[in-house]
């Protein structure tokens, strides 16, 4: 059994074209998909609703830096923060070209970092660079991990 | 010319043989009288002038240690025990009563001191009498007339003429004395007997220190006859005492024999002086003086004291009168200026755009407003280097708010050469972090001064001693004061000082605008930040999602997209995706404006080269012939500035892409402290009446249809090259080609290799 795909993303439009962008690289894995950063560490902590979920991690986790509730950046730094959860590979998707934002991230250990093209074309691209290289490969070494970046 | 050390020289010996000359406690008093020291409770004479027996007994008996009523008769010592009581301590005697002992009138004044009740007899001189009606008639036409005066010098002589009624004496001087204690003659009324003094000086050693203080605590003192043999008083120290008999309040005590000296080298036998007191301060002297012997009796003494106090009640106010309309004049100026430079707020620009009211404020000839930054000047000044070395020293050594002189080289002898222009100076301090001064300057006047003989003599020397003498001649002595401005007024002094207050005020206010400023400032550029942060952010992302949802759309629809349909679905997307390229650039446009440069070596032939490669990507097929010269090596920031050449080399490419035979070339050339670089093509071209545009956002001289782009290359270039220090600009031609220049100031040398 394939590990899931976690995404999370808020905006209901970008959440369809990142869906769209993932279905298009044919990749067999189940995307899972989050709403805001309190669900999601819900479903990677296994509390609250998702307190029963099937044990395991998803192979990747696609997170949108602005978020409600509890914004991305939060979410990285609770997951790199966490034993079990640390190698789970984190790609930063994100409409911001702030460096803040980025170096930020960086240095919270984030794996790769997407500007959310505005040309969907070059999106698609980015989506399935990303998607493939981490759903295949389900154990990344980590460390060495310096996937594309695209913009 | 008179050197300001010559009576000040003399002062000081005088000083020292001044403090020799017993003048206090001389042990002897002055014939035209009696002195009697008696015990306080039980009147019995314990000290009395040697010449008392004579005077009051015939000689018959000796007066020490018999009751006062032994002396006088029991009816006179009835009348006068009562007033006793009235009789003050340590200070100028009262007048008690006139008595007649034997033959003669007495008038009796009385003081208290430490060795008892002091009694002076007085002899009454039939002809230095006035009736008390007189005396009082004098007194009121005096008051009245000083009431109406409106100048000092006007007052002075007012005084000097009912003085001399009152007394008779042939020459009566009012004299005042100046800060360095040298007198003048201010005032005078004479019978013609004696020479003229008027307006003449005379120097501060011919009243020294000790005799000043004795003129304060004493108002009165008369010397009947500069002939006089002094009469002992006996015994010289009070029984039980240890000390000499005080006569600091006597009226009849014996003068120093200089003193005498110098009044019979004046060829005066007799004289009388009245302090002039203001504020308890001595301001100068009615000094009487007559060619022989001649007395004044204490009615008479007492009125020109009263007379002399109206004097200087009435003198602050006739100063003030005069002084009062220039203060007006002066006040609204400054009202002026302050609402202007609370107005303006920079005063610099106030006080230059009137100087004509700063220069009359002070009323100097010129005005020098000196600021680290800045020297403004007008009227006669100094020049700048000279105003700056002034402002330095007045910071360094002075170290005052609000400095004044009337003659700088006194107090800064390397200014003498300033003397023509600048030997008045007002300086007031509006730093305390700089030499920052305004200062008012006067000229240099040169002014004669007349004194009573010459000041610089009136020392003499005998076998190797310094012995004071008075001078010998009061012949008329001429001297001409140099590097000497007219004195400044009070008011003058008063007006620069609040001057200073208001700019030192508005200096503050400036400075705390500057730090609100500041603020907002900081303020606005976090907002600006907030903002591009959420345009990157909410625009960007409704493009997007134009953009993706135009692609699924073509998609979904598939065949049954017509050509229309797919070119209308086309442009959506492509006006999207440019609408998100304005978005970027735009977003770094700002930031380049913001981030800071990181500083390096750049080596620019080879930036040059990797640049041109990478725009030759989107020009392939197209022959260009580049020319690329000798480049420097230059510091900078190494994105921005690979950022500035792309952009440059870029649009060369561009813009000559309808040439079959493009050429670009790209060289600089040394102007000393800059390179200037130059890209040139043989492109389109513009009209130089657009070069202003060119540089600027989102500006484009050219049709969408014929040149494609956001028109924020150039004014990214300009951006970058200004935050390098660096300038740009640009020539051209329609229809011949382009050329675009920049500068790059070189780095300061080391000092090594300067």
């Amino acid at each position: 059994m394939l590990k899931p795909i976690l995404l999370i993303e808020d905006n209901p439009k970008d959440l369809e074209l990142t869906l769209l962008a993932l279905d298009k690289s044919n990749l067999a894995n189940e995307v899972v998909t989050m709403r805001d950063g309190a669900e999601a560490l819900d479903y990677l902590f296994r509390q609250g609703a998702y307190r029963d979920r099937t044990p395991g991690n998803p192979a990747v986790v696609l997170l949108d830096l602005k978020l409600p509730k509890v914004d991305g950046i939060q979410v990285l730094e609770r997951i790199k923060a966490d034993e079990s959860l640390q190698a789970v590979p984190v790609v930063m998707l994100t409409t911001s070209r702030e460096e803040k934002d980025l170096v930020h991230s960086y240095q919270l250990g984030v794996n790769a970092y997407v500007v959310k093209p505005v040309a969907f074309k070059e999106f698609i691209q980015a989506i399935q660079d990303l998607g493939i290289f981490w759903a295949v490969l389900n154990e990344p070494p980590p460390g060495s991990i310096k996937p594309e970046k695209r913009s | 010319m008179l050197t300001q050390s010559g009576p000040g020289q003399a002062a000081d010996v005088d000083l020292a043989n001044c403090e020799r000359e017993p003048i206090r406690i001389p042990g002897s008093i002055q014939p035209h009288g009696v002195l009697l020291v008696l015990d306080p409770a039980s009147h019995v004479v314990l000290q009395a002038s040697d010449n008392a027996s004579r005077l009051l007994m015939d000689g018959r008996v000796d007066p020490l240690g018999k009751p006062l009523a032994q002396l006088l008769s029991e009816s006179i010592v009835r009348t006068l025990v009562p007033r006793f009581d009235k009789v003050p301590s340590n200070a100028h005697p009262l007048f008690l009563h006139t008595v007649n002992v034997g033959d003669r009138d007495f008038d009796v004044v009385g003081h208290r001191s430490e060795a008892g009740l002091i009694l002076e007899l007085e002899t009454v001189t039939p002809d230095s009498t006035n009736s008390s009606s007189d005396l009082h008639l004098e007194f009121d036409i005096f008051s009245q007339q000083a009431e109406a005066v409106t100048s000092v010098p006007e007052l002075c002589q007012q005084m000097a003429k009912t003085v001399r009624r009152i007394t008779g004496f042939d020459r009566v001087l009012v004299y005042q004395f100046d800060d360095q204690w040298n007198g003048m003659v201010v005032g005078e009324d004479g019978n013609g007997r004696l020479p003229t003094y008027l307006h003449h000086r005379f120097p501060a050693s011919d009243i020294p220190a000790q005799a000043r203080e004795l003129y304060r605590l004493n108002r009165i003192r008369i010397i009947p006859d500069a002939g006089y043999q002094p009469v002992p008083v006996l015994p010289p120290k009070t029984p039980g005492r240890d000390r000499v008999l005080d006569l600091t309040y006597s009226t009849l005590r014996s003068v120093s024999p200089i003193h005498v000296e110098y009044m019979r080298n004046m060829e005066t036998m007799s004289s009388m002086s009245i302090s002039i007191l203001r504020a308890g301060k001595l301001w100068g002297l009615i000094s009487c003086h007559h060619h022989e012997p001649r007395m004044a009796a204490v009615a008479q003494r007492t009125t020109c004291d009263l007379i002399a106090r109206a004097f200087a009640l009435r003198l602050s106010a006739v100063e003030q009168a005069g002084r009062y309309e220039r203060r007006i004049a002066v006040r609204s100026t400054y009202s002026k200026l302050l609402a202007a430079m609370a107005d303006q707020g920079d005063y610099i620009a106030v006080l230059a755009e009137n100087s004509a009211d700063v220069l009359a404020a002070a009323a100097a000839e010129g005005v020098a407003v000196l600021t680290e930054e800045s020297c403004t000047m007008f009227g006669k000044t100094p020049a700048e280097n000279e105003v700056r070395e002034l402002a330095d020293w007045l910071f360094r050594t002075v170290k005052q708010d609000v400095f004044s002189t009337d003659s700088l080289s006194l107090v800064k002898p390397d200014s003498a050469q300033l003397a023509g222009i600048a030997s008045g100076l007002i300086a007031v301090s509006v730093s305390k972090l700089h030499p920052s001064y305004v200062m008012w300057f006067r000229p240099e006047v040169v002014q004669t001064i007349q004194w009573g003989g010459d000041p610089h003599k009136p020392v003499t020397t005998e076998d190797g001693q310094v012995r004071l003498h008075p001078r010998k001649s009061f012949e008329t002595w001429k001297e001409t004061v140099r590097e000497k401005s007219l004195p400044w007024e009070d008011s003058e002094i008063e007006i620069a000082t609040d001057l200073r207050n208001a700019i030192v005020g508005i200096v503050l206010r400036r400075a705390e605008e500057l730090a609100e400023l500041n603020d907002e400032l900081t303020r606005s550029n976090k907002e600006l930040e907030a903002f591009s942060y959420s345009v990157s952010h909410d625009l960007r992302a409704p493009l997007r999602h134009i953009v993706g949802y135009a692609e699924m759309l073509r998609e979904s629809l598939g065949e049954r997209l017509d050509a229309k349909g797919d070119r209308c679905i086309g442009i959506i997307i492509e006006s999207c995706e440019y609408a998100g390229k304005l978005v970027d650039k735009l977003l770094s446009y700002s930031r380049l404006g913001r981030s800071e440069l990181q500083w390096s070596q750049i080596d620019l032939p080879m930036l040059v080269e990797e640049v041109r490669k990478d725009v030759m990507r989107d020009a392939s097929g197209r022959t260009i012939t580049w020319k690329i010269g000798k480049l420097p090596c230059v510091t900078g920031d190494l994105m921005m500035l690979r950022m500035a050449v792309r952009d440059l080399l870029a649009n060369a490419v561009k813009y000559t892409r309808r040439r079959d035979e493009a050429v670009i070339e790209m060289d600089c050339r040394d102007d000393g402290d800059a390179w200037i670089f130059f890209v040139k093509d043989n492109g389109v071209g513009f009209d130089m009446k657009y070069t202003d545009k060119l540089f600027g956002v989102f500006q484009r001289l050219h049709r969408w249809e014929d040149y494609e782009g956001t028109g924020i290359g150039l004014a990214n270039v300009r951006r970058v090259i200004e935050r390098h220090g660096g300038r740009t600009w640009a020539e051209g031609q329609e229809g011949v080609g382009a050329t675009f220049f920049f500068s790059l100031p070189k780095p300061p040398k080391s000092e090594k290799e300067g």
